[in-house]
């Protein structure tokens, strides 16, 4: 991996695959445990990652796209090193800040000020960085009323913009987003952007999981399409973008149709 | 995979912060509670055991203060290992939505109790002067040593079982019964010497009933074990340590998922 004329892999994904295992009846108690010795154990084995892998370089600004349930979740918590993989290995040179499900693990109770300190520090700054970052930190998020208000009191965009202020000031050179924009207005959302850009500027690497082909095809370099725990398609933000509207409207389609034979079945029988 | 974290020290303190912060957040009285609930505890305890059973007279002149030393390494050990074993489940934000190594979680969430350990000893101390009862410099180094023992003890403990417990959420339930019979396993409320002297070899080969009656004996009677049975304890808990580690190492990986 040392070549210094190229650009050194910020994240080397190689054969990944995540299995979770669905019980069919949860066992959470001692009691459960003794009764399923004797029973056979039911559950289902659910691939959400299948054999996955791609590179990310540094300085690249890389989108996941994928319906629900296609794994892009998954892929990001084995990256922010939330799950390990079953399979295959993940290499990653750079710390991670990681932007998980609308938020990094604020505590509800504690007020906003609390929670920036929490967080940055569970995110690897000491508390001299903190202070001298924290105003920059409560200015991004816009919240500087409500700055000692217990966070449970927040909306999920003020929650949403709090986390990810935070987030961005970890100064860590790679991030992981994963629907950031979802819940932000647009203002935010362009806030969001720009400061993604000013990122990959100073040669740090995003992951940006999404929904909105827009914004990938706008802003990212590179993006991969996950379908069904698999890689569908990786290569410039152009193309995965077009494959996945046109994914879309294959499986739109599909269902149309399907919907369509179910009608006629029914007016046959 | 690299996961590097510049400084643990800062976020281990930071996360006992906030537990301390978080613990009486909502009450009136506020920190006021971490000297008065053992003190409650200690009222209601020496009312009954020196008026009605009256253990002052058979031969513990100190018996409040060593009920008070016991008492507080004892609610010491449960709040640690209390805390510890709920940890993870109670942070389940920290270990679903980011990743912090998963030690610095417990680690955190024991040393509440250590920060509230050292604040009642402040009391302790008061009451030691109330009592006009100088502990010798070989009695309170033996006290200062043992409290380090109960706070590995707890904190082994709470490693083994805090991930254990994300899939058994029973744990806490059963553990909470087991801290009442340790309690009264171990010469709290009672001086050993009370015991016949073959039962009292039986309650020592508990390592929390051995912790608590030296180190309150050597505080208020400078009486202290004999070297072998320190060494033997010592070797327990490192073997306990050493199992923990590797269970906790074990089931760590899994923990997020399970949440």
């Amino acid at each position: 991996m040392k070549n210094n004329t190229e650009t050194k892999n910020a994240i080397t994904v190689n054969g990944v695959f995540k299995q979770f295992s669905i019980p069919h009846e949860k066992t959470n108690t001692l009691k459960g445990v003794f009764i399923n010795i004797f029973r056979k154990n039911i559950y289902e084995k659910f691939y959400a990652l299948k054999d996955v892998s791609f590179e990310v370089k540094k300085g690249e600004f890389f989108g996941i796209l994928g319906r629900n349930g296609s794994g892009k979740s998954t892929l990001l918590k084995i990256l922010a090193g939330v799950y390990t993989a079953n399979k295959g290995s993940v290499e990653i040179d750079g710390l991670v800040s990681p932007f998980l499900e609308l938020g990094i693990g604020f505590n509800p109770e504690l007020s906003g000020r609390d929670n920036i300190y929490l967080n940055a520090t569970v995110l690897g700054l000491c508390k001299k960085e903190i202070d001298a970052k924290f105003d920059s930190i409560v200015a991004f998020s816009e919240l500087e009323r409500f700055i000692d208000q217990k966070v449970k009191n927040y909306s999920s965009g003020m929650n949403v913009r709090l986390a990810f202020s935070v987030a961005i000031h970890a100064n860590r050179e790679i991030l992981l987003m994963d629907e950031v924009l979802a819940v932000g207005d647009s203002n935010f959302q362009s806030k969001c952007l720009r400061e993604f850009a000013r990122y990959k500027e100073m040669g740090k690497t995003v992951i940006l999981v999404t929904h909105d082909i827009g914004t990938v095809q706008r802003y990212c370099d590179r993006a991969m399409l996950l379908r069904n725990g698999e890689v569908a398609k990786i290569g410039t933000a152009e193309e995965v973008g077009n494959e996945y509207i046109y994914q879309n409207m294959s499986d739109e389609e599909r269902r149309i149709e399907d919907e369509r034979r179910k009608i006629k079945v029914k007016q046959i029988i | 995979m690299t996961k590097k974290h510049e400084n643990y020290r800062e976020l281990v303190i930071r996360l006992a912060k906030t537990d301390f912060k978080l613990r009486y957040h909502n009450s009136v009285l506020g920190y006021v509670w971490v000297i008065l609930k053992p003190l409650l505890m200690f009222t209601i305890l020496n009312f009954v055991f020196s008026s009605i059973f009256n253990f002052r007279n058979s031969g513990t002149p100190y018996y409040p203060l060593e009920l008070l030393t016991a008492l507080l390494l004892f609610q010491f050990f449960s709040e640690a290992t209390m805390t510890g074993l709920t940890s993870l489940v109670s942070k389940a934000q920290l270990v679903t939505k980011i990743y912090v190594p998963r030690w610095t979680i417990v680690l955190g969430s024991t040393m509440n109790a250590l920060f509230i350990f050292g604040m009642n000893l402040i009391v302790l101390a008061l009451f030691f002067l109330f009592y006009h009862k100088i502990p010798t410099l070989s009695g309170i180094a033996m006290f200062v040593t043992y409290s380090i023992l109960l706070y590995i003890l707890a904190v082994t403990f709470s490693f083994l079982t805090a991930p254990l417990f994300v899939r058994f959420r029973d744990l806490s339930t059963i553990w909470e019964v087991l801290l009442s019979v340790l309690m009264y396993a171990s010469p709290i409320i009672y001086p050993l010497a009370m015991m016949p002297v073959k039962y009292q070899y039986i309650i020592l080969l508990n390592p929390l009933a051995f912790i608590i009656n030296f180190a309150k004996q050597g505080l208020i009677n400078n009486s202290f074990s004999g070297t072998l049975h320190v060494v033997l304890l010592v070797l327990c808990i490192i073997c306990a340590a050493v199992i923990s580690f590797f269970v906790f190492r074990k089931y760590e990986k899994t923990v997020a998922e399970l949440i």
